[in-house]
Formats: structure tokens, sequence, C-alpha cells
């Protein structure tokens, strides 16, 4: 089966319709590892019957509260947490740029490239030409030989984003991405992703608020364990929704 | 505009473990605390037991060596088996999170496990020798492979709990504790000092490595039972070690 890339490329008639990334029915309680009786700990539900599809080429905004499950959410996608309930479905390679930049503090950012560009299976020449790109892009070629806890907490998240992009992945979750960065290099994120989303790349990105609706196809708001479409402002099932942010039911 | 990195190859497990490794040995030497322990903890504690023991009259019961001599092979147990317990638990729990995004970036379970564990092996054999070093000065062992061997075993041994009390309970202060108590209580009660007849004595970790040790460092002589023995005991504290750790990773932390 050709890539998404190419499928793209070819006008594959069927990709319009094809989920990179679907959660079915997803449900999230932390309890703790103790009876009830033990006052120590309290049991949280998070997600109750959550649906989200992700298609390929888009980019799709998920909101909510502070606390209202979306990092939850996003490690249960990309397979960090095991959900209580429901199923999540992923065809092709996916990329994580997780909220806390989840690297090794003695590590240089040479290192870091080197060891999961080897956890993805891609060899030294291809970690090169990754590294070096975002390296120059996002402007952080001349830190390559300095350790992670000893850069900037914006320079941190740079590396965080570029782990996640460097195996060009089919599908992109990104938890907070660009927390931390300066302004060329928010709006060289942005770029970066429309460059992503024209080649198919789909894309997730979890913020407290979307400031720029117009960059998203679609917003989903996850409140009470529950995501709903509010691209439009309304709410909508996020599942049954059409990616571009027309229902499914026009 | 961005490429397409066209280049994956896929990376076999050898290269995996290799990069892992590599990438554990460095977090390792560059953090100073564990430099200065490798050195100073065997100095410290092989010598210190020794002569805190000299104070100490002969006890009846112990027929091998001086009180001293016993401190000092006390010591030389208890500095592997502290450094490896402790080097086993912040292997564990320094690199949890960052751990699991490397399991969503490619690596298997068992991959992660075996570069900690191969990474806590390293330390051990280090940590052996130097204490060994230490003992030699004031008591050279009778048969030194042998010695060196039985303390390998206490290293070990502690290395896989500290990294079986650091997937259980990943707090550094919380599991520092327990590796701290847990080798004392153990290298004290497994040490010969005490005339102690309880059946659950062999089931202490350091209840057979102390055995070899102190027949390798005194008599130049191994009992094929004890160094059975003490090897199955690692062997199946490796096995628990490797499950619980599998658990864990899979399912973020919590016992699925």
């Amino acid at each position: 089966m050709p890539n998404i890339e190419n499928r793209v490329r070819e006008g594959d008639a069927n990709l319009a319709d094809s989920h990179v990334l679907e959660g079915v029915e997803l449900s999230k309680t932390y309890e703790p590892p103790w009876p009830d009786w033990v006052p120590m700990g309290r049991r949280v539900g998070v997600l109750e019957g959550a649906e989200i599809t992700i298609d390929a080429g888009e980019i799709v905004g998920i909101v909510g509260e502070n606390g209202a499950g979306k990092s939850t959410l996003m490690q249960i996608l990309v397979g960090a947490l095991a959900p209580d309930a429901g199923d999540v479905r992923r065809s092709g390679q996916v990329g994580w740029c997780p909220q806390e930049p989840l690297l090794y503090d003695r590590l240089t950012v040479r290192e870091t490239f080197r060891l999961f560009g080897t956890a993805y299976g891609m060899d030294d020449e291809a970690i090169v030409a990754a590294r070096d790109q975002y390296a120059d892009r996002l402007g952080f070629a001349e830190f390559l030989d300095y350790r992670i806890d000893h850069l900037s907490g914006g320079n941190r998240q740079k590396i965080n984003l570029s782990v996640a992009l460097m195996h060009d992945p089919d599908v992109l979750l990104l938890d907070e991405p660009y927390t931390g960065f300066d302004w060329e290099t928010y709006l060289e994120f942005w770029e970066l992703t429309e460059e992503l989303t024209e080649r198919g790349t789909a894309i997730a990105i979890i913020s407290h608020f979307v400031s720029e609706r117009e960059r998203f196809d679609r917003i989903l708001e996850l409140a009470d364990g529950r995501l709903t479409d509010v691209t439009d402002g309304g709410p909508k099932d996020a599942a049954s929704a059409d990616p571009r942010g027309v229902s499914a039911d026009d | 505009m961005t490429e397409a990195l066209d280049l994956k190859t896929g990376a076999s497990p050898a290269r995996r473990l290799s990069a892992g490794i590599g990438a554990q040995i460095r977090a390792f030497v560059r953090t100073p605390i564990n430099v200065v322990l490798l050195v100073v903890l065997p100095l410290v504690v092989v010598e210190g037991y020794g002569v805190a023991m000299a104070a100490f009259p002969q006890l009846p019961f112990v027929d091998t060596g001086t009180l001293a001599e016993m401190g000092r092979v006390n010591g030389a147990i208890y500095s592997v088996a502290f450094f490896a317990g402790v080097l086993g638990l912040f292997q564990v729990i320094s690199a949890r999170q960052a751990d699991e995004r490397l399991r969503i970036c490619g690596y298997s379970r068992s991959e992660l496990f075996a570069s900690r564990l191969i990474t806590v092996a390293l330390g051990s054999l280090i940590i052996t020798g130097a204490a060994l070093a230490v003992l030699w000065w004031n008591v050279p062992p009778e048969a030194p492979l042998f010695a060196f061997g039985a303390l390998a075993l206490a290293a070990l041994v502690y290395g896989l709990i500290g990294m079986l009390v650091g997937a259980v309970l990943p707090r550094a202060l919380e599991g520092s504790l327990v590796m701290v108590f847990l080798v004392d209580f153990d290298d004290f009660l497994s040490s010969g000092l005490l005339d102690i007849d309880s059946p659950i004595l062999p089931l202490f970790p350091l209840h057979f490595p102390h055995k070899l040790f102190r027949s390798a460092v005194f008599d130049g002589s191994v009992a094929l039972g004890n160094a059975a023995a003490g090897v199955t005991y690692v062997l199946v504290t490796g096995v628990v070690a490797l499950l619980v750790y599998v658990r864990l990773t899979g399912n973020g932390g919590e016992l699925a």
C-alpha cells in the first residue's frame, strides 16, 4: 500500500474517507490502587465515551479547560496509556510531541536525535538529514552539542517537536507544541504544519485555547469526558463531523 | 519546503540495544554523584566498617578472620550491593517517562529493560572491582577470582532489586530509603557476625553471596551448592524484575 504522501500525489479518491487515527468510545478513570475506604487518593473520571477521527491532510485543534483530560486523550491515542474502554485504530506512523519534553537530560541534542532516530528505524544518514533539516528550520543548529538539561525551555521544546517530526510520520499528535517558542519559531512552526498537511500528514494539536482558528480545519472541545466539534462555534458530534467542519447531516 | 525523508531502513534489535546502552552509559558518567560514589563509597565503607569492627572484642562464634577483617568483608558487600541497588533504582525511575516515549518510538519493553540491565551489570562489575581492590589493601583474598564472582553476584542481585523497586515505587526518596534499609538489614543478618539460626535467612538476597565471599576471601574455597543457589536467586530476581517492568511500562506506570 503506497504511503499517504504518494496517495495524495496520485489523487487517491478514497483518501478523504480514510481515517489515519480513530478513537472509538474511549473511557478512562484514574483510580487509586487501594480500596475506596483507604483515605488516600481519589477516583477521577477523565474520559467517558470520547470519540475522535483524524484524516490524512487535516489539522485538528483539541481544546479544553485545565484538567479536562486533553493530555490523557493524547496519551491514549498515541499508545502511552491504555484506555479502560474503547479502541484506538492507527494507520501509518505516529509522531508524538508530549506536553513535557520527554527527553534524556544528560544526552546532547546530537545524541538525542541518534537515539530516537534509531528507535524509529532510521539509518544514520536519514537521522543526520532529519536532524540538520529541523535544526536549520527551527533554529537550534548551534546547540547540537549541548546537553538537553543545559538548553533553555524554548530550545528544549524545539528538540521535543523535532523528535516527533524526524521520521516523517503520517499522523502527528502535538500537545501544546509551541510553548516557549519565540515569535519567529512560532510562525515557522505554522509554516511547517502547512507543508506537512499539504503532503498528507494528519495533525492534531492540543491547546488550552485556540487563538487563530483559521489555521485549523476542525476544532474539538473536550468537556465532561467527551469531544464535541466547535469549529463553527456550536457543538457537534466530533466523530461524525466532516473534517472540513461540515456536519455529516448537512 | 520540508523534504520527505525516505531513508527508513529499520533498525535491528542489536542496533537499538547498542544505542540504548550507549545512551545510558553516557548519562551515567555525566552524573557526577555516580562517579563520586563509585570512587568514594568502597573506600569509605570498607575501611569504615573495618575500623569500626576493630573496636569490638572478638566474638566466640566468629571463627574466620578478625573482626576488623570481617568488618571490611561486610563493608565490601555492603558497598557493592548499595551502589548497584541505587544504580538500578535510578536507571528505572530517572528515565521512566522518556523511556515511555522511546517505547512509543519503536523500542520494545524488553529492549528497554535489557539496555538498563546491561548498564546496571557494567556498573556492578566496576564497583565490584573497586571494592575488591580496597579490600585487598588490608585483606588479600585467598581466591581473588571467586571473591570477585561472589561480590559481583551481590551487586547483580541488588541491581535487579533496585530496578524492581524503581518499577514499583518510582520515587527517588522513597525508593532510596527502601534500598538503604534493605541492604543494611540484609548485610547485617547475612554477615555471619550474629549466630542466627532461622529458616528465613536463605531468603535474604545477600545470604548466599555473603557465604561465598567469606569462604573465597578467608579459605579460598567455593561451596558449589551456595554458588548454584546464589546464581538461581539472581536469575529468579531477574525474571521477576523483567515481568514487573514490562507490565508497568506498558500502561503508563499503572499495573494492568
